[in-house]
């Protein structure tokens, strides 16, 4: 499905080595490779510890891997420069802007004209279901509104490479599955090529393309699963019934390797 | 004469504690008015009384009645609201100078964190430092004048803003600073746009704070030299056991304050977002 895509983001062996040639040397990352396609969603499952916050960060540019490169359409990643445009946990809404004015935030780094940018920021705003609350300020949203705001911030300046870092983890479950449908959808409606950083397998499996398995520290890829569910049946309810799903379900877990006391 | 001590400054959380506020009359508060009524005229009648039947002597405790008259005397003479406007004068500019240039520097030193290391040292003393202990100093360098406690309250307040806004910037989440970089901001426009605003809170608590360590200031210069203001004028008449004046200066400066204090709040409220 994905071979004809154009790559967008690739990850060529990359290592990261904190405190290299001291006695606290730990290697975070021993060796990751992989693909995104245009218009693709990614999915990075792991262990906790298998350094998929580091990986995160270097994929955004804001840490230099030991070894190892980033390339973005082929050109290769020194610094953050808003070619990746992320998303956390936590909102990291500006608590003076109001919700347009945190929409256009990375638009007025990038120093386009405010009448430009506030049109984009409407038309966002209007689209995806937070019309009227363009001069609410953040602290009067729900946690759902205001992790759409931050989805808004992100998609707003069109940046290469979407990244989500368990995103939906803080939101309560109802507010958690009404997103990833929105989610899912607006990335689809526009294309947009994705990493989804995640330890929640049916989260990844609901919303990617691909999934790559990451071992334990030091991470390195253990395996990749093409989901090959057909996009229809998506819905993060739907999907649920499907003996695809159950089936990734089982075999991602027993790759994490994790041990129950049954 | 018990000077109000300053101590070592701790930087104030960047939340206001929220009083609540009276809405009209509830029976309830027209019961705490009428009770803080009576207490205030029964010890100032007990305190009138207790000098009358000769219990105090009038020279080290003054006089209630007395105190009056100092304050009609000095209202209808000029001398006491002369002094007010003069310690007034003092506080606000001392304030507005130190207070504006140490909250820049001290966000300033988030542009240049080796700077700020360098100076870290420097910054954990004078957090140590009771502050109006550098009041004798200045008065020798800046003289008897009105300069020198303007330059008292504006050392002092400066200290404070810069301490405060310093360490409201290092405050700010990491990953706040991470996103914009994200971005491809410029640590000139992350300052601009996520440490400035999120440092204006504690901007506004340290002005809270520094409108009455510059009027400490400014006494505190009067009482060690000066010519005039109500420092001067409670450090004077004490020397001449005037106890009567020394509280009518005290109920002065105690009015002055709580009037700046008002504005200083009203601006610190309009600067805190929610």
């Amino acid at each position: 499905m994905q071979e004809d895509r154009a790559t967008v983001l690739a990850a060529e062996n990359v290592k990261m080595t904190f405190n290299a040639d001291t006695p606290e040397e730990v290697t975070a990352i021993s060796s990751i490779s992989f693909k995104l396609g245009q218009g693709e969603i990614l999915g990075i499952v792991g262990p906790s510890g298998c350094g998929k916050t580091t990986l995160f960060n270097i994929i955004a540019g804001l840490l230099p891997p030991t070894a190892g490169m980033i390339l973005v359409n082929g050109k290769r990643v020194q610094e953050a420069s808003g070619h990746v445009g992320y998303m956390l946990q936590k909102d990291l809404l500006l608590p003076w802007r109001s919700v347009i004015d945190n929409v256009t935030l990375g638009l007025q780094v990038r120093g386009v004209p405010a009448k430009e940018s506030k049109e984009i920021a409407d038309n966002l705003i209007k689209a995806y279901g937070l019309k009227g609350f363009e001069h609410t300020y953040p602290a009067a949203l729900s946690g759902g509104m205001r992790q759409r705001v931050a989805f808004m911030r992100t998609l707003a300046f069109s940046p290469d490479v979407i990244l989500l870092d368990e995103p939906f983890s803080a939101l309560d479950s109802q507010t958690r599955l009404l997103l990833q449908a929105d989610v899912i959808r607006i990335i689809r409606e526009r294309n947009c090529s994705v990493v989804l950083v995640t330890h929640d397998v049916g989260e990844a499996i609901t919303m990617c393309d691909r999934i790559v398995v990451i071992t334990s520290r030091p991470g390195r890829v253990k395996s990749v699963h093409t989901i090959g569910i057909d996009p229809s049946l998506r819905h993060p309810l739907k999907i649920r019934k499907q003996p695809r799903f159950n089936e990734l379900y089982d075999t991602i877990w027993d790759e994490l390797g994790i041990q129950f006391a049954a | 004469m018990a000077l109000p001590e300053t101590g070592a400054t701790t930087v104030p959380a960047a939340s206001s504690t929220k009083v609540p506020r009276r809405r009209g009359f509830s029976v309830f508060g027209i019961r705490v008015l009428i009770y803080q009524i009576v207490l205030l005229v029964g010890f100032l009648a007990l305190w009138e009384y207790a000098i009358r039947a000769e219990w105090l002597p009038v020279y080290l405790y003054g006089q209630p009645s007395g105190i009056w008259r100092e304050l009609v005397k000095g209202v209808e003479s000029g001398a006491l609201l002369r002094d007010t406007w003069i310690t007034a004068q003092e506080t606000v500019i001392g304030f507005i100078i130190g207070s504006v240039a140490g909250s820049i520097a001290g966000l300033a030193l988030w542009l240049s964190p080796t700077t700020a290391a360098v100076l870290r040292p420097l910054m954990v003393a004078l957090n140590g430092l009771p502050k109006i202990a550098l009041a004798p100093l200045i008065v020798v360098w800046f003289g008897v004048g009105m300069e020198s406690k303007v330059a008292i309250a504006a050392i002092i307040t400066f200290i404070v803003a810069m301490l405060t806004s310093f360490a409201g910037s290092q405050e700010v989440d990491t990953d706040y600073i991470k996103m914009m970089k994200s971005l491809g901001a410029s640590r000139l426009q992350t300052f601009r746009m996520v440490v400035v605003p999120a440092t204006i809170p504690w901007i506004a608590s340290a002005f809270r704070l520094n409108i009455g360590f510059a009027m400490i200031g400014a006494v505190v210069g009067e009482y060690i030299s000066a010519e005039a203001g109500l420092g001067h004028h409670v450090y004077y008449s004490g020397t001449l056991y005037n106890l009567n004046a020394v509280w009518g200066g005290i109920f002065a400066l105690m009015l002055l304050a709580l009037f700046l204090d008002a504005i200083v709040g009203l601006v610190e409220r309009r600067l805190k977002w929610q």
